[in-house]
């Protein structure tokens, strides 16, 4: 990693705080600090679901639309498991080593076929949206398309000066942030971390330097199931309720969070998702949240006009 | 030339059977009602009590058809709207695959004008929404949707009355205002901005949202800042199990002061809603004559059924049904446009009156060409020239520890 690369997270975070203190200064405290946590809840679901998305677009130049149902499907085992007699404790990390389980399946089943019979971009598209309807419909055919919960406390709140809370939120930015921190350093500690950071920057180059690709291929699958599922059960631990379409609605921000951070880039993924969520939800305090999805999108499309790549995104070269 | 022996026979049997064919369907008219329930979707609370009641009307009308002796069987196939105009549409075109001639519901404007649009103007095929939003006259529809439920010019007086009756007069007092960012939510909120404010009330910058965005916590923070004497909410059963969680967490909501529409109106507070986000809170829906015989029938007719409890809208989707029927008996056909053109003479203002208590009386004397006044469970039809009905009798309903209860009703003209 160069010194600019390592100095755009430091000026990102900079830039959020200042965005914060400017936003406190105008709005009062108050109002500004519960929108920045509002954010912050909503930017770690959004990041964590990030970094599945474009891990599998670094390591394998996949656009998984599908992505967004395997946040339901970690939502949907919860409940399934807890209708079995699996108390909440058991079932939670059962069911996100069970999405992390349907992504390998994916992988093994759909994605190293069509890989191997030579799949065109088209193809690989119009596959990922076939399976995402497969797993969506699977779970409201199992599961009913009805509302339903997760059986948590979503009322109790706690405060903190004049900043409130959810419980169930606050659990919910605590997983979020330790499991984003936990994943970038094992990205950039760990040997395979490094492995599929490099696979994901240059798969020739990866290869030649003797970086074995099942090994890198199969590992992407896991981590990104793993916190496809567990950003799935934040989000339905944070908002309450949820349906089988739930995934395919978050997907675009999803999709918004891996651009904007530098498609293929997990730092960037996670910066990402907590921008969208910030930025949704500072807009509130200007406008009239009927225009919060738009000025969300509108932030995405002006940083994408200055910083084409993303924020960690690099020029590629022509070869 | 070898060919030309077998198609003299094989075009003459072809002929005897098309003959044959429109000969019996000239004969036995049986009716197909065409039914369209919220069964899933963001009213899927809606959808049983809708599909029991136009069932229990199919099967009183096939009653009075065999007493009336009018050779007729009515039927109904139902497919689910799953309240998205496109999921509609192709709902309605499975129901007129099916032989449908006219259609009941469905439940949201936006899925009407798909319906209207894409298929039914064209067919001169009845529509009978139970959508309320006043977006839906703004189509041009030739005279095929007939609303079985007040709009909601009607529906935002009986707001204010509900209003004033539960927290005194406007005048001084500060509402609070949230809806969906959609035809009828967001209609709902203008029109009752401009009452409150007429009537000397001030009214908070109204917040719509996006009924499809996950998190709705800086929407809930900015509804209770300051306090509001009063909320109105305007929202679907599906979304409130997010804003109704968020406005709890705030600690300082108060379900007490929030009033809510007709789509609010469910008979048993689902798990999924928050509890405490809806205890003491009312709300209006279209009602029906309590006193009335019609009524009083049509809740033991409820009841003997068994199944799902009596919700909102159950006796409007039941007398949309019936005058499907009558007005089906009234054309001699079961063509769609014929039906249209025969609905305002089985609801006329003094001709001899009738309810399904009586069904084959109506039946028989429609038939016979006779103008006939259709009293509703519902109460009186009475469609103005657009299809809307002119009067809207209102409940005012209250949650309490999880139910829905009739606390009073209001008139709204």
């Amino acid at each position: 990693m160069n010194p600019t690369a390592l100095s755009r997270p430091l000026m990102v975070l900079a830039g959020l705080c200042a965005a914060a203190a400017v936003l406190a200064g105008a709005f009062g405290l108050a109002a500004a600090g519960q929108a920045t946590v509002n954010g912050l809840v909503a930017g770690s679901y959004l990041g964590l679901g990030a970094i599945g998305l474009t891990l599998v677009f670094g390591v394998l130049r996949l656009v998984n639309f599908a992505h967004g149902d395997l946040l339901t499907a970690g939502a949907y085992f919860v409940i399934g498991l807890s209708a079995l007699g699996l108390p909440l404790s058991l079932a939670v990390p059962a069911a996100i080593g069970g999405t992390a389980l349907l992504a390998y399946a994916t992988e093994v089943l759909v994605w190293r076929k069509m890989r191997s019979a030579r799949a065109g971009t088209l193809q690989l598209f119009l596959t990922a949206i076939g399976l995402a309807l497969v797993i969506r419909f699977s779970i409201q055919f199992v599961a009913g398309g009805q509302a339903r919960t997760l059986g948590v406390d979503i009322l109790s709140s706690v405060e903190f000066g004049t900043v409130r809370l959810g419980l169930m939120q606050a659990t919910v930015l605590g997983v979020g942030i330790a499991t984003m921190a936990a994943v970038g350093m094992m990205l950039r500690h760990t040997t395979l971390g490094k492995q599929m950071r490099a696979y994901a920057d240059n798969r020739s180059l990866a290869e030649v330097s003797g970086i074995e690709t099942r090994r890198i291929v199969v590992a992407t699958w896991l981590l990104s199931g793993f916190l496809a599922g567990l950003a799935g059960l934040l989000y339905a631990g944070a908002i309450g309720t949820f349906n089988p379409n739930f995934g395919l609605t978050l997907l675009l921000s999803l999709f918004a969070a891996a651009i904007l951070g530098g498609i293929g880039n997990a730092y960037g993924a996670l910066v990402g998702g907590l921008i969208i969520g910030l930025s949704q939800e500072w807009a509130t305090l200007f406008f009239n949240p009927r225009w919060k999805p738009a000025v969300g999108f509108a932030i995405l499309i002006l940083t994408l006009l200055l910083l084409p790549q993303g924020i960690f995104g690099k020029a590629r070269r022509k070869s | 030339m070898k060919n030309r022996r077998f198609m003299v026979p094989f075009t003459a049997s072809m002929l005897a059977l098309l003959v044959s064919a429109s000969s019996t369907s000239a004969v036995a008219a049986d009716l197909t009602i065409g039914s369209l329930p919220e069964l899933t979707g963001p009213l899927a609370d809606s959808g049983p009590a809708f599909d029991k009641a136009t069932k229990l009307a199919v099967t009183l009308a096939n009653k009075a058809a065999q007493t009336a002796g009018l050779g007729m069987a009515i039927k109904i196939t139902v497919a689910d709207p799953q309240g998205d105009p496109q999921s509609a549409l192709s709902a309605a075109r499975t129901v007129v695959d099916k032989g449908a001639s006219c259609i009941l519901g469905p439940a949201t404007t936006g899925e009407s004008i798909a319906i209207l649009n894409g298929l039914t103007m064209q067919k001169k095929m009845t529509l009978w929404p139970t959508a309320s939003s006043e977006r839906l006259r703004t189509v041009k529809d030739d005279g095929t949707i007939f609303r079985v439920v007040p709009a909601d010019a009607l529906q935002t007086n009986a707001l204010m009355a509900a209003m004033i009756d539960g927290m005194g007069s406007p005048s001084g007092k500060t509402l609070a205002i949230a809806y969906r960012n959609e035809p009828y939510g967001e209609g709902l909120a203008k029109s009752v901005t401009k009452a409150w404010e007429a009537a000397g009330g001030k009214v908070q910058a109204p917040i719509g949202f996006d009924p499809q965005q996950a998190s709705f916590d800086s929407e809930a923070g900015r509804l209770v800042a300051g306090a509001p004497d009063v909320y109105l909410i305007v929202d679907y059963p599906e979304t409130y199990a997010k804003l109704g969680a968020a406005l709890v967490r705030t600690g300082k909501f108060d379900a007490r002061k929030l009033f809510l529409p007709d789509a609010m109106s469910m008979a048993t507070v689902p798990a999924n809603i928050p509890a405490a986000s809806l205890e003491g809170a009312r709300g209006v829906v279209a009602g029906s004559p309590k006193d009335s015989e019609a009524f009083k029938a049509f809740t033991k007719l409820w009841k003997d059924e068994g199944g799902v409890e009596n919700a909102a809208f159950s006796t409007n989707a039941f007398d949309s049904a019936i005058m499907c029927f009558l007005a089906s008996v009234a054309a001699g056909s079961t063509e769609p446009g014929a039906i249209r053109d025969k609905v305002r003479s089985i609801v006329t203002e003094g001709a001899p009156k009738f309810t399904f208590v009586n069904l084959a009386e109506a039946a028989k004397a429609a038939k016979a060409g006779q103008k006939i006044d259709y009293i509703g469970a519902s109460g009186q039809m009475r469609f103005g020239a657009n299809g809307d009905l002119i009067t809207g009798l209102f409940d005012v309903f209250k949650f309490t520890a999880g139910k829905r209860t009739i606390v009073t009703q209001v008139s709204a003209k």
